[in-house]
């Protein structure tokens, strides 16, 4: 571990990062809602820091190790979440302390979208569009930053690749170059949040609510200019176009970037991965639709499905725009949803989870297993799309499957110790680690009532899950920090 | 397959089962609780039913094989099970509906213990008896169970055991020498509820109550012939009784065959599973202890420190003894102890959960996948002891762990459907999975209250963890009833 070397690449993270208080101080400007000063400070402060940490090692063009790229990466969320969190502490309108603020900060650069605000609606519009852009910047991060930045530090791609999405889909590398790379994901990134807002306008919103709202949506974030969310608008057309972005969203932008390039969209039905998460939508949408009308068999058929798929569709990609309340619906159905946040979209998206190609793998080889049993002595490789998967992918997707669960056990029952029962601390759980933003009970709408460790829990929550929880493991592993 | 002799065996055993239906009659002779014609009525019945069963087939005297035997011990659980219920239905001195008479009678044999009778200490004593002899019963078919039928299959790793079990399993046959192990396992078991009976008695039960409990604590059953359970009792002595026969009872027999055979003790610790098991126990107690002295929590049974071991004990080794409630305990407590119970005792025990080994590996497996992430190039073996696991068993055990995952998540989702609240499903579907016995919320004290589709979800859910998941399951794939 060469820490100069780290200081350095932080440094340039932090001088990167502080134009992104410039867009603010803009709307500030324009709307003179007064929530100009922190925007500005904060963005004096953090580039003053980054150029010393910047400055003394500004030479150091040592190529970045495997090793040190799991702090590197942690970092960038950790450093930026803490940065990010400033002008919410410092501002006058929403005032958080400084826990609230970091909560806010890190949901939102972690595209979670969970909030410790209530009166959304009321805040100074510099700040409303600070969140929203905080959830772009950060699906920007969860997607991209990784392949753009630290190349260009000089590190082999291939490394941070692995430590950003320990995953199956190290193949699914756009093109050769990174760079290249780097240009054709954020433009996909740009035109899919072009065309979000584009129809938001069209459908409606404000130029203000339609730009806003489409960073959440594509970065599938799910803060709101709004309490009432998505709700607030009243209109079918919105809600449609909220779906079909946030399922853009939860794709893998390899796979955009491919139809593309190709003008063939069949390529997303041809992806296993893609086809089974528009499965999984498609069949809890019916079911929790057909609960609902069991329920309450006066209701509006096409009202019921239309919620029952904006729902799910929200929960599945890790969103979390509302509609109406799923953790007031019946029966299992909020379980049901936790559950399916649980796998989440696809891998190589902005969204959170496990990740349907891992879910997918881990049926597969349980599948094999009782396969197995009845037949001892015949070989039967997994594959998915016609491939075979090899024993090491394997494995490392079994570690991933484990260790996300005893993670999830572990701040379930540190969420109970810090005051919130059962119910609460399960669905918070899945609100953070998996980057949703809503949970049940009383951390369905913010989690303004949660006592301050439990919103610690939910910080490292929404980080552990951003970072794929291994990178973090793996920082625990003492050759990490060896020289 | 060969359904003909599976056939002949089930009749065979339920003529033998029938006679279980003699030691109460006895009892209820000894004691004139009028119970006697119930019981010799539901021996005649059951012995009949054998009999017809077994009758047209007497003459198939074929080798069982691999499949047969997941057959029969998928029929034994659920046959005899069922059969089982027949004297509470004869019976007039509880009125159990059928579904309560079968919950009821497959909860003892899987020795879950999940209880739903009211006023058990104004029962006769012969039904009371009963109850306990049926998880004594149940307690000799898991060891048969255990030592035959797991290692064979190869279910969740179980072969990892196969070299160091006393007695070869490595036949594919169901061969006389398994028989052999079986008796001498079964030799230890009876001493062990000699000791336990005697050991009661000494520290104040009655001679029935001691036998009573000692069955119901070495099979870790933990049905008790009182509403408080072991509570009613109020003795710390009784209570440091039933926690060492339960740690012994949840260690595993084989160590226990070495120990009798070779007159030596020293290869307790030097076993993993052992070590990492006691382990656990000793920190989950202190862990729980500590948390109910900082709480400042008060029962009415002075220190908590003695429930707080009871408990932790209880619990993790699934027996599922209550001597307060420790479902009103604060914080994390409750979920924590019921999520101890996935841990489990030791493979070749008489306990339920994943068992203990699953854990070690599952661990070490995790820790090699993290440090593979730090040095990608680098060979680990993960290792049992000082021998390699080989691959396939790995993966079975990654199989069994997500398998298990899965099958937890869609019960709790369907008792959900059928009405239970969020904690009580939960509770509920992880006691019976685990073969633990008591949940929270509504099952807290006993399962009475749930409506009657729950009780055959929360039976099937005995069953598929006492049959360790996929010994049932694989019943239910079309390959295995391919010729």
């Amino acid at each position: 571990m060469r820490f100069g070397l780290i200081q350095r690449i932080v440094g340039i993270f932090l001088m990167a990062f502080s134009p992104a208080m410039l867009p603010p101080v803009a709307v500030a400007l324009i709307y003179g809602d007064g929530a100009l000063e922190p925007f500005l400070y904060t963005f004096i402060g953090t580039l003053a820091a980054g150029i010393l940490l910047w400055l003394p090692r500004r030479r150091d063009h040592r190529e970045l190790r495997v090793r040190e790229g799991f702090l590197v990466v942690t970092l960038f969320w950790v450093v930026l979440g803490g940065v990010s969190s400033l002008p919410l502490h410092f501002s006058a309108a929403p005032h958080l302390s400084f826990t609230d603020a970091i909560f806010e900060a890190v949901s939102g650069l972690t595209t979670t979208g969970a909030t410790v605000i209530t009166g959304i609606d009321e805040l100074p519009h510099a700040i409303l569009w600070y969140r929203q852009q905080l959830h772009w910047i950060g699906g920007l991060g969860v997607a991209v930053i990784a392949l753009a930045i630290l190349p260009v530090l000089g590190v082999g791609g291939m490394q941070i690749y692995r430590a950003e999405a320990s995953g199956p889909s190290k193949q699914d590398k756009l093109t050769p170059r990174l760079e290249e790379t780097v240009r054709a994901f954020l433009r996909v990134y740009l035109l899919l949040t072009a065309a979000c807002a584009v129809s938001y306008w069209a459908a409606g919103m404000t130029v203000f609510d339609a730009l806003g709202h489409s960073f959440a949506t594509v970065s599938t974030g799910g803060f709101s200019t709004h309490d009432a969310s998505i709700a607030w608008f009243q209109s079918d057309a919105i809600e449609i176009i909220a779906m079909i972005f946030m399922i853009a969203g939860g794709i893998s932008f390899a796979l955009h970037f491919q139809v593309v390039k190709s003008l063939d969209p069949r390529v997303y039905w041809r992806h296993p991965e893609t086809r089974t998460f528009l499965l999984v939508v498609l069949i809890v949408s019916l079911i929790a639709c057909a609960y609902l009308l069991m329920h309450n068999p006066q209701a509006n058929v096409a009202d019921r499905l239309m919620n029952a798929a904006f729902q799910t569709v929200s929960v599945m990609t890790s969103t979390g725009f509302a509609t109406e309340s799923f953790a007031d619906w019946p029966g299992f159905l909020p379980v049901l949803l936790i559950f399916v946040s649980i796998m989440g979209a696809c891998a190589g998206s902005t969204s959170g989870g496990m990740k349907t190609v891992r879910i997918m793998m881990v049926y597969k080889q349980g599948m094999r297993e009782i396969q197995r049993i009845v037949h001892p002595n015949a070989v039967a490789p997994v594959k998915l799309g016609g491939r075979v998967v090899s024993d090491r992918v394997m494995e490392a997707i079994w570690g991933f499957f484990a260790a996300y669960l005893l993670i999830y056990v572990l701040l379930m029952l540190l969420f109970m110790g810090a005051g919130l029962d059962q119910v609460e601390a399960f669905s918070a759980v899945a609100a953070t680690l998996n980057n949703l933003g809503p949970g049940l009970g009383e951390v369905y709408a913010n989690f303004t009532s949660v006592s301050d460790p439990a919103k610690w829990v939910g910080i490292v929550g929404m980080l552990v899950g951003r970072l794929e929880i291994l990178t973090v493991l793996a920082l625990l592993v003492p050759d990490v920090w060896r020289h | 397959m060969n359904l003909l002799a599976v056939q002949r065996v089930l009749g065979l055993l339920l003529m033998v089962f029938s006679l279980a239906m003699l030691p109460p009659a006895a009892v209820s002779w000894l004691y004139s609780d009028g119970e006697f014609d119930t019981f010799l009525k539901g021996f005649v019945v059951v012995f009949a039913i054998g009999g017809l069963v077994w009758f047209p087939v007497r003459r198939r005297h074929r080798d069982l094989r691999r499949r047969d035997g997941a057959l029969i011990v998928a029929l034994f659980w659920s046959v005899l099970g069922t059969a089982g219920a027949v004297p509470l239905l004869l019976t007039s001195s509880t009125s159990l509906p059928v579904t309560d008479a079968v919950f009821v009678s497959v909860a003892a044999l899987t020795t879950t213990g999940a209880d739903l009778i009211v006023g058990l200490d104004v029962l006769p004593e012969s039904i009371l008896f009963y109850r306990q002899w049926l998880q004594w019963l149940g307690g000799m078919g898991i060891i048969v169970l255990a030592v035959a039928i797991l290692p064979l299959l190869g279910v969740g790793g179980m072969q990892l055991y196969r070299a160091e079990t006393p007695g070869p399993t490595k036949d594919t046959k169901l061969t006389p020498r398994i028989t052999e192990t079986a008796k001498t396992l079964w030799t230890i078991y009876l001493l062990f509820t000699v000791a336990c009976a005697i050991a009661y008695r000494i520290a104040g039960m009655g001679w029935f109550d001691a036998v009573s409990h000692s069955f119901s604590t070495v099979s870790l059953g933990g049905l008790s012939t009182h509403d408080l359970g072991i509570g009613y009792f109020d003795s710390a002595g009784i209570e440091i009784v039933t926690v060492v026969f339960m740690i012994l009872g949840g260690a595993n027999f084989a160590l226990h065959f070495q120990a009798f055979h070779r007159g030596t003790l020293k290869h307790y610790w030097r076993d993993t599973e052992f070590r990492t098991y006691v382990l656990l126990l000793f920190w989950l107690a202190v862990f729980v202890s500590v948390y109910l002295l900082v709480a400042d929590y008060q029962d009415d049974r002075g220190t908590p420190i003695r429930s707080a071991v009871f408990h932790a004990v209880s619990i993790m080794t699934t027996t599922g003894f209550v001597s307060g409630n420790f479902s009103d305990w604060p914080g994390m407590l409750p979920v924590l102890l019921i999520l101890s119970s996935f841990v489990g005792a030791c493979a070749y025990s008489t306990g339920g959960g994943m068992k203990v080994i699953r854990w070690v590996l599952l661990t070490k497996q995790g820790v090699r996948e993290v440090r593979r992430l730090v040095h990608p190039r680098a060979q680990f073996a993960a290792k049992m002891g000082s021998r390699a696991v080989p691959e396939k068993v790995v993966s079975a055990v990654w199989g069994f762990f997500s398998v298990y995952v899965v099958v937890f998540a869609v019960l709790m989702i369907v008792t959900m459907a059928l009405g239970l609240d969020h904690v009580t499903a939960f509770s509920a579907v992880a006691a019976c999975l685990n073969n633990l016995g008591p949940g929270l919320g509504d099952v807290a004290t006993n399962y009475a209250s749930i409506p009657a589709a729950t009780k055959w979800v929360l039976m099937l859910a005995m069953l598929l963890g006492r049959l360790e998941i996929f010994t049932l399951l694989i019943l239910f794939t079309p390959a295995f009833w391919k010729k």
